[in-house]
Formats: structure tokens, C-alpha cells, sequence
């Protein structure tokens, strides 16, 4: 451990490199903040033909007027539902067919891979029609279990195991462990999960926003009583005269949830990155 | 982690099959056959006003704002039926609703006890789902339903043959012309009444104000006469004796006069170049009603509410309703409440229906102030003192209860076909090219031919 | 000069002491099932079956408004694709669109996740931020980027001006709108693509970097021998996915229209073949053609992919 830290000093960063970062940030969070300037003013404010550029102090009352015209939290209950039960299912099981895929011989290996991958490229729009009947048939339409389900496994999640397995894993690892009398179990609980929890912290962020972001089809099967978060931004523009600051503050509400679960939570799965492989 | 979302898993899987395996069973059994309506047969006179004595929930479909609960309206009812529980289901979005709708129609399952029917859709609902939705005509109080409305709105909910009306009205959209009557002074146009009523009362006489604005040496800088020639042209296109089909319903826009003259005028304005060519419902045409980039649009009721949302108090006083709809009469939107027969409480969403649609709710729907302008299809509400007599401060004290009384009294309108919203959608497309890009005429119509041959196949 | 050539990773070095002997792999094929299962049986209800629909609809003539009522056609919407002018229109517009956001993306992401390999101050900070565009409702970010690029009102027509350099048109004119449209692409999916990078990045083995550095390699060589090599599987997945991406490209280009219309602009300047597939399906009501879109863009994405596998493949050759 000690000597991996040594070697780690190599890559110290330079003033250009915080620069480059800084700037990367500032870029990337820019909206964000835009976001919160246009939700903490009043729609006539907004509207002036110089926008302002800092933020001013309706911020509570806009996310108060937000909270009457849509039902803002229970969606968010229902999205951090539905994103963490998909997230769990997805690094779970994605990490168990990648394993296989990646290190395990079977017959149809690689037409079943293929078939994973072959998914990924047809549009799933389509597919929301016989989706919904399907659902429909099984009495689960318009429940949460609905969203939850189809995307419990993603070929996008097995796809990325499998690439970052065959890497991570080096095959004779797995062959001494298997000479030293190890069950299959075994080989992927002691030395194929601990190798590869960088890749599934990352996918574990990146499914949970995915579910997050989803839209067209909660909006399908969801009824507004009992909506997702997306779903329920939908009411923000209601009324005749949509509001931006409204729809600003009611997004703002619905986002910054998710930024504070990455803020505690990154040190965590940030730090699942950063140690890496575990050596021997 | 993951053994929590093995678990929930699991229950999933679980409820999934025991729910479908209650489901068949209960398949079995029951009668899901929508021929036997037992609209009519289920609303005996001992269920009472309200269609049950039992505690019901009702589930009601809607998009956009109907405005039912910020009107006080659910309050209301609960008090004359404390056994009706009534929950929304809000798309707000109506092309996303009707997605949403299309798809329970077609799997039959997860409709709602009441759906809002809109004028974009009603067309393709009359064409394909009219068997899915109870037949006013045939409903206990069908005659009573059918005075109470003005007869071109109950005409659009009816098939062709006749037979079968889908929806009752909820709100309708007579139109005038909405204009700043302070940029109209500033750029020396009339704005008396007597004078305006002469002018606005054909299109042409429309053209040649705006022709009068643009020439103006005394308007504002940048700003146009109209928004955009899609108001024109939205406006005049069911003006004729056929708007997109022809007789048989079958969609043929090239040979239709209400749209061959409502094209001929638009492209006149595009080419007179009174237009601010702004894409409506945008982010720069909201902008436009405070900064006064066009001086004036289509306007039915419910547009003086945005326009108020819009321009907000600043613009109090600043503006004016046309007394007069060039071409006579015009429709703007609307809606109507229809009540699908899968739906488990026909006769509680049928009396809910048409509680919604008497004449007192109308009223207050019209009179309410937190939501603008919902003129009532229901022409007794119409007649009523507070709506035909209503005037409006914001609207420089204009009688517009008046205005869009006579409007709506003379309203005639030309079948609506199931492919309409598409069709003008991409005809709106082709007329901001020639009014912003220059595009020929006759170009864009070819190209608006060759788009709508996408939508109608 | 420094030549790696084995896939360096955790543990090799003890298992190089090891004589190697024949692999005892035939005793995964039985379990292999196992781990498989849990997944297909979700995939393939939910997936799968989806997947084989949309090839069956697209075979008919079917509306959602008379779902029940579908027409065997064969092969006629997939020849009235070819044919049609909006069906090529939307095609270029994303290979356009595609090829200006995507390939810059790449490059800037892998950058960033070099960078953000450093010993950083801050590095959970910058790490969680590469995420916020993702994280950003989509709506809400287009409307900012709206307002920036509109031409009367925007930044950066106003910063144009300033310059004395001619206004632009962002939202009429093609090539503007499309670059416009590209920034908000590469705005919201590079910190994505950035982290997957990150976490490829992890696996390489630091051993590596400091036997390179002692053989006299400088940072530059470092990340040609060691870095990239040891990122393959990675850059492989990300050229995958972020083709795929880009041809089913559909939420920027929709809510960049000023009324959310799947037209793509007015003249069609930025439609792609996913919003072409959106309009057919969602607003033209033709379920048929829209799935003989989804299924020709099938065709497509997997001849881009396997176009991008081999150029990468010559490049790393080369390099």
C-alpha cells in the first residue's frame, strides 16, 4: 500500500493542471449557477433586457409558489425510490454478467454479448408502446415497480463490467485462485469485486442520474399522483402564463437533492476510486 | 446495497404475479364488453345527483390548466357530494397527454373515470375512439346536455354521422384581435371603437393597418405590426366552408378554400413585411408582450390571461380588444370532458361531468381571477350578465364580454379532421420561412405539401 | 525507449512466478449460467422483447390511434426511407452533428481524466463537478444555452458585436445552430465520459508510470505507452457507447427548438434521425415508419461503430 502511495507522488499536479481543472469546473457548473440566479429572481426581473447576473432573494418564494402548482416531493421520494432501487439492481447484477462474460467460457458467450450490444443501438422510444402493455397486462402500470423494472438491467452496465473485468482481472489471477482450490464464488467475491469497485462506483453514479433523468417513459405509465421528479417538473409550466423563475426554482428544488447526496456521498465513491486495485 | 434491491426486487416480482393472477381471475368472471353501455342503465334516479350514494374516488385526466382546482371547483363539489372523492392526473404538456391517452386507449387499461378531450385531438378521437367513450346522446340527461351548449361546440364532439358525441364543453376560444392600443396611438393608428370596427372587420382592412404601422415614422424602433402571420393564418383557415378535409373527412388541404385563402392572405402579410416573424409560444415571444416588439395578435379569451401572466402589471391599461374578428367569426382552442366506458364509475364521472359543465360552474370559471379567460362553451352561462356584460381594466376597460358573445354567436366551423394539428403545424412551419427567410411562396407550399404528406402517409 | 506490451494490472507479478497449466475453465461453463440469469430474465422481458416489437411494427402500418388495426406492408417503409428526402436530411445532420460533438468530446474527456488523475486539492470537488452537467435538468440547461445563443438578446451575439464581427443566427441558419447544438452536447456528456475514462484510468497499473519514468520517459511518452494501451477496453467502450450516442441523438436538438417541435428548425437544419423517429412516431402518428427509423439507424450505428473500432484500432497500431 505504502509503495502505491510512493508512486502515486509522481503524478503531482502542476499550477497549469489546477488551472485546466478550475476552469473545466467554472464551465461545467456554470448553469447550475445560472439556474439559481434566474430562480431567485421574480419573472418581470428576468425579463429585462440586460439579464442580472447575480443572485437576489426571491429564491425561497419562487421554490414556495413551485411547491403549490406541482408535487415536487413526492416526486423526489419516488425518484431517489426508483434511481436507487435501479442503481442497486444494475451494479449488482451488471457486475455479475460482466464477470461472466468477461472470464467465465460458456457456450453463447459471445451471442448473447452481441445481442446486449445490439440492444443498445436501436432506439428504445419504440419500444415504450409494447412496453406499456406489457406492463398493463402484469397490473403494473402506472405503479412504481413499472419504472423500476425495465431498466433494473441495462446493457450499457454489462457492456461497461465486462470491458473494465477483462481488464482489471488479470486472467492468471484468476487461474492461480482456481489452482489454489477456489470455488467460482469465491474468485468473484475476493478478487473480482474488490478490483473493480472504481468501475462500479462509476457506474453506480452514472445509473443513478440516468434514472433520475428519465422522462418519457414514467410520463407514460405514471399518473401525477404519483409522478417521478421529472414527471413532476412537467407542472411547474402550468397555469397559462408559465413562470421561468417558477419553472427555475421548482428545477432548482428538484436537482439540488441529488447534488448534496454526490457531495456526501463522493468522498465515499470518490474515494472507492481512488483506491483502486487491491495489490496480490 | 445490493441485498436491498434484491428485496424490493423480489417483492416486485411478487406483486406483479399476484396481481396478475388476481386479474385473470377476476377476468374471467366479469363482463368487459363495451357494447352493453351501462351509462344509461347504471344512472337510475335513486343513485341521486351525484350518479352514486357510495364513496367514490374519481379519477379526472387533464392537461395544461383546466384551472378546476385553482377555481375552487373540487372544494365545491365535495360539498354537494361529500361521497366523491375526486383526484387529477396532470400531463401538462396536451401533445404528452395525448401520447399518454393513445397508449391507454389502445391497451384499454389505466384510463381515467373523466379525460380532457382537446380541440388538437378531438378530431382523431371522433375518427378512432369514438366507441371507447360514453355517447352523450344517450346518456339519461342527453337532451338537457345538448341545450345547454352552443351548437358548433357540441357539433365538433359529434361524429359525422351524428350519432355519438364524445365530450361535454369545458372552455371554449372565440377570437378578436389583442393590441397595444398605446404603440397604435404612438404610431398615429386609429383606436375608437367605430373606426376599428370598420378596419378589423376583413382581413384585407387588417392588411392595411399593418401596412399603416410599418410606414409609421412615429412607431417604436423594431417593432411590427403582428406577431407572426401564423396568427393570421391559424385564424382565417377555418373561416371557409372546409378547413383540411373535404367531405368525406379524407384529409386534401391543396384544394380546400379555407385554406387556399387563409395561405393567400398570410403570404400577403409575410410579403408586406408587417410581421415581427416570432415563433409562438417561444421564449423571445413571451419576451415580445413587454417589450412591445409586435403590437398585435390572435387573441381569444384565454390569451388575456397569458398576455396579463406575460406583461404583467406593467402593461395594465396598455392594451385593447378588437371589437370585431376580421372574416366575421373565429375559434382558438377549447376542450371537452369525455368519460371512457372502461371506466368503473360511469354513472359518479358522468354526473361530475356534467356538474362541471352547468352553467353556474361555467361562470365561475369565467369569473374567477386566477386564471385567465375560460370562455364557457355552455351559451347560457354565456348569456349570463357577469360573462356577456364583463369588461376588463387591463384590456383598457373594452366590453369584451360583448366582443366575444357576438363572436361566439356567430361562430361557424368547418369539420375538424383527425391529421388538423399536424397539418397546420407544418404549414406554421413554412409560413415563418417565407415571413423570416424569404422564402417564396410558392416553395414553402411545396414544401408544406411534402410535409404534410408525412403525416397523412 | 520504454516498450510495454502485456496488459499490466493487480497481482501479475506473483502470478508470473507461477508455471502456467492448462486452464481448468471448462468448470465456469455451469455457474457461468448462474451469474447470467438474473440478468437475461429481466433483459429479455424487458429489453429483449421491446427490442423484437419494434422490428415486427416496422414491418406494418400501424398508428397508435388504431393500434389494433395493423397492415402487413413488408419492406415499404424501409424503402420509403431511403426515398425520402427528410429521412437523408436528418442523416447528414447527424453525422454533422455527431462528428463535431462527439470526436472533440473524446479528447477533451480523456484530458480532463488525466488531469483529474493528478494529486489534487479538491479532487472529490472536481470529480463531482464533472457530473453537474449531467445532473442538470435538460430543460433547464437548453433554456440557458437558448439564451446565450439567441441572436437578438444573447451573450454571444452581443460579445460578436462588441468584437464589430457580424451577428449570427443560431437558431435559422444551419451550421450555427448545429455548432450550437454541439456545445450543449459536449457541455453535458463530457464529465460523463470523463469519469468513465477516470475509472479505466485507475486500473492502469502506477508501477508502470514509474518503471517509465526511471527508463527516462516524459510525461508525453508515458501517456502513449502506458496510459493509453492500458486504457483500451475503456476508449473501446467509450467509442461505442458515445457513437451510439451521438447517432440516437434526441433531448438537445428538441429542446433547442424555441417550441419544443421535432422539426429540427424550421428548414430542418437540426434534425436528427432521432428526432426524425420522435416526429414520425410521437407527432405524425406512424408508429411503422418510426420503427423502420429506429431499426435503420441499427444499421447505421453498427456500421459507425465498427468504422470507429478500426480507425482506433490503426491509430493504436500506429501509436
Amino acid at each position: 500500500m505504502t509503495r502505491t502511495k510512493r508512486l502515486r507522488a509522481t503524478l503531482d499536479a502542476s499550477p497549469l493542471t489546477y488551472v485546466l481543472v478550475l476552469l473545466v469546473a467554472i464551465v461545467s457548473i456554470f448553469p447550475l449557477y445560472y439556474t439559481i440566479v434566474m430562480a431567485s429572481h421574480t419573472n418581470a426581473e428576468m425579463a429585462a433586457s440586460t439579464p442580472p447576473m447575480l443572485p437576489n432573494g426571491s429564491l425561497f418564494s419562487n421554490i414556495h409558489k413551485a411547491l403549490q402548482v406541482a408535487p415536487l416531493n413526492k416526486g423526489l421520494i419516488n425518484s431517489i425510490i426508483v434511481s436507487s432501487c435501479i442503481t442497486a439492481g444494475t451494479v449488482g447484477l451488471c457486475t455479475l454478467a460482466g464477470f461472466a462474460f468477461a472470464k467465465l467460457r460458456f457456450r453463447g458467450n459471445n451471442v448473447l454479448l452481441a445481442i446486449c450490444i445490439g440492444t443498445m443501438m436501436v432506439p428504445t422510444q419504440m419500444g415504450v408502446i409494447p412496453l406499456y402493455m406489457l406492463m398493463a397486462k402484469w397490473g403494473l402500470a402506472g405503479h412504481i415497480s413499472s419504472v423500476i423494472l425495465p431498466t433494473l438491467v441495462t446493457a450499457f452496465g454489462v457492456f461497461f463490467m465486462r470491458q473494465y473485468i477483462s481488464k482489471a482481472v488479470p486472467d492468471e489471477l484468476i487461474e492461480s485462485a482456481y489452482m489454489d482450490g477456489a470455488s467460482t464464488t469465491r474468485v468473484f467475491t475476493s478478487i473480482v469485486v474488490p478490483a473493480v469497485r472504481p468501475a462500479m462506483a462509476v457506474l453506480a453514479m452514472l445509473t443513478f442520474l440516468t434514472a433520475w433523468n428519465d422522462f418519457f417513459w414514467p410520463m407514460i405509465t405514471l399518473n401525477s399522483q404519483n409522478p417521478t421528479i421529472q414527471v413532476a417538473f412537467q407542472s411547474l409550466a402550468s397555469g397559462f402564463a408559465p413562470q421561468q423563475s417558477i419553472v427555475m426554482a421548482g428545477t432548482l428544488y428538484g436537482t439540488i437533492p441529488v447534488l448534496i447526496v454526490f457531495a456526501l456521498l463522493g468522498r465515499q465513491i470518490v474515494g472507492g476510486i481512488m483506491e483502486g486495485a487491491v495489490k496480490g | 446495497m445490493r441485498l436491498r434491491g434484491t428485496r424490493r426486487r423480489t417483492a416486485a416480482s411478487m406483486l406483479a404475479l399476484v396481481t396478475a393472477g388476481a386479474l385473470s381471475l377476476a377476468g374471467c368472471g366479469s363482463s368487459s364488453d363495451n357494447t352493453s353501455d351501462s351509462a344509461g342503465g347504471g344512472a337510475s334516479a335513486s343513485a341521486g345527483p351525484c350518479g352514486t350514494t357510495k364513496p367514490t374516488t374519481l379519477t379526472v385526466g387533464l392537461y395544461g390548466t383546466f384551472g378546476f382546482k385553482e377555481n375552487g371547483l373540487w372544494d365545491a363539489y365535495k360539498k354537494v357530494c361529500p361521497n366523491i372523492t375526486i383526484k387529477e392526473d396532470d400531463v401538462e404538456q396536451s401533445a404528452d397527454y395525448w401520447t399518454k391517452l393513445k397508449t391507454r386507449l389502445a391497451s384499454g387499461s389505466g384510463l381515467d373515470d373523466v379525460q380532457g378531450i382537446e380541440i388538437g385531438f378531438v378530431g382523431d378521437v371522433l375518427a378512432n375512439h369514438a366507441d371507447q367513450f360514453v355517447n352523450w346522446q344517450t346518456v339519461p340527461n342527453a337532451a338537457a346536455d345538448k341545450a345547454e351548449f352552443y351548437p358548433w361546440k357540441w357539433n365538433m364532439a359529434t361524429t359525422a354521422d351524428g350519432k355519438d358525441t364524445v365530450g361535454l364543453g369545458t372552455d371554449t376560444g372565440p377570437q378578436s384581435i389583442c393590441y397595444r392600443a398605446d404603440l397604435f396611438k404612438q404610431a398615429g393608428l386609429p383606436t375608437d371603437t367605430a373606426t376599428l370596427t370598420k378596419d378589423f372587420s376583413t382581413w384585407d382592412g387588417l392588411l392595411n393597418l399593418g401596412k399603416q404601422y410599418e410606414a409609421s415614422k412615429t412607431k417604436p424602433e423594431g417593432s411590427s405590426f403582428i406577431d407572426s402571420v401564423n396568427s393570421i393564418f391559424n385564424a382565417a383557415v377555418y373561416q371557409g366552408t372546409e378547413a383540411y378535409d373535404d367531405d368525406s373527412g379524407q384529409p386534401d388541404v391543396a384544394n380546400s378554400d379555407g385554406v387556399k385563402n387563409a395561405w393567400k392572405i398570410a403570404t400577403e402579410a409575410a410579403q408586406d413585411k408587417i410581421s415581427a416573424g416570432l415563433a409562438q409560444w417561444g421564449p423571445d415571444w413571451n419576451k415580445a408582450f413587454s417589450s412591445g416588439t409586435f403590437a398585435a395578435l390572435a387573441c381569444p379569451t384565454w390569451m388575456m390571461g397569458y398576455i396579463q401572466g406575460q406583461a404583467g402589471d406593467a402593461g395594465s391599461g396598455k392594451w385593447a380588444v378588437s371589437p370585431v374578428m376580421p372574416g366575421g367569426a373565429s375559434n382558438w382552442g377549447g376542450s371537452w370532458l369525455g368519460v371512457p366506458k372502461a371506466s368503473k364509475n360511469q354513472p359518479a364521472a358522468i354526473a361530475l361531468v356534467e356538474w362541471l359543465s352547468n352553467k353556474g360552474n361555467q361562470v365561475t370559471m369565467w369569473t374567477s381571477p386566477s386564471q385567465g379567460g375560460h370562455w364557457p362553451s355552455n351559451s347560457q352561462a354565456a348569456a349570463d350578465p357577469s360573462v356577456s356584460g364583463a369588461t376588463s381594466t387591463y384590456f383598457s376597460g373594452d366590453p369584451i364580454g360583448q366582443i366575444y358573445s357576438k363572436i361566439a354567436n356567430q361562430m361557424k366551423i368547418p369539420p375538424i379532421g383527425q391529421y388538423d394539428t399536424q397539418i397546420q403545424s407544418d404549414i406554421n412551419t413554412q409560413l415563418t420561412n417565407v415571413e423570416t427567410k424569404g422564402t417564396s411562396p410558392s416553395s414553402a407550399w411545396s414544401a408544406a405539401l411534402n410535409a404534410i404528406k408525412q403525416v397523412t402517409g | 525507449m520504454v516498450t510495454i506490451t502485456a496488459e499490466p494490472a493487480a497481482g501479475e507479478e506473483i502470478s508470473r512466478r507461477r508455471p502456467r497449466r492448462p486452464r481448468a475453465r471448462s468448470r465456469g461453463s455451469r455457474i457461468a449460467y448462474v451469474y447470467i440469469l438474473p440478468f437475461f430474465v429481466v433483459f429479455a422481458a424487458f429489453s429483449v422483447y421491446p427490442w423484437l416489437d419494434t422490428a415486427w411494427v416496422s414491418l406494418h402500418d400501424v398508428r397508435l390511434s388504431t393500434y389494433d388495426q395493423q397492415t402487413w406492408v413488408g419492406l415499404a417503409n424501409y424503402r420509403n426511407l431511403l426515398t425520402n428526402s427528410f429521412f437523408w436530411n436528418a442523416f447528414r445532420n447527424t453525422v454533422t452533428i455527431g462528428i463535431i460533438s462527439a470526436v472533440p468530446q473524446l479528447c477533451i474527456a480523456l484530458g480532463i481524466a488525466h488531469l483529474l488523475n493528478h494529486k489534487l486539492r479538491g479532487r472529490t470537488f472536481f470529480r463531482v463537478a464533472l457530473l453537474m452537467p449531467y445532473a442538470t435538468s435538460l430543460a433547464a440547461a437548453t433554456v440557458i444555452f437558448i439564451e446565450l445563443f439567441d441572436p437578438r438578446t444573447g451573450l454571444i451575439d452581443w460579445a460578436l458585436h462588441a468584437l464589430h464581427l457580424p451577428r449570427v443566427d443560431w437558431q435559422g441558419s444551419k451550421w450555427p445552430a448545429q455548432f450550437a447544438i454541439s456545445s450543449i452536447v459536449m457541455w453535458r456528456w463530457t464529465g460523463y465520459n470523463a469519469l468513465i475514462f477516470l475509472a479505466g484510468l485507475q486500473a492502469v497499473d502506477q508501477e508502470l508510470y514509474a518503471a517509465a519514468a526511471v527508463d527516462g520517459a516524459g510525461k508525453w511518452a508515458q501517456f502513449r505507452h502506458v496510459t493509453l494501451p492500458g486504457l483500451r477496453p475503456t476508449i473501446i467502450f467509450a467509442i461505442v457507447v458515445s457513437t451510439i450516442g451521438s447517432a440516437q441523438l434526441f433531448g438537445e436538438p428538441l429542446l433547442y427548438s424555441p417550441q419544443h417541435l421535432p422539426d429540427g428548425g424550421t428548414q430542418g437544419q437540426y434534425q436528427t434521425l432521432g428526432l426524425l423517429m420522435y416526429q414520425q412516431g410521437w407527432a405524425n402518428d406512424r408508429l411503422g415508419l418510426a420503427s423502420a427509423t429506429a431499426w435503420t439507424m441499427f444499421v447505421i450505428i453498427l456500421l459507425a461503430v465498427l468504422v470507429n473500432l478500426l480507425i482506433a484500432r490503426r491509430r493504436q497500431r500506429r501509436a
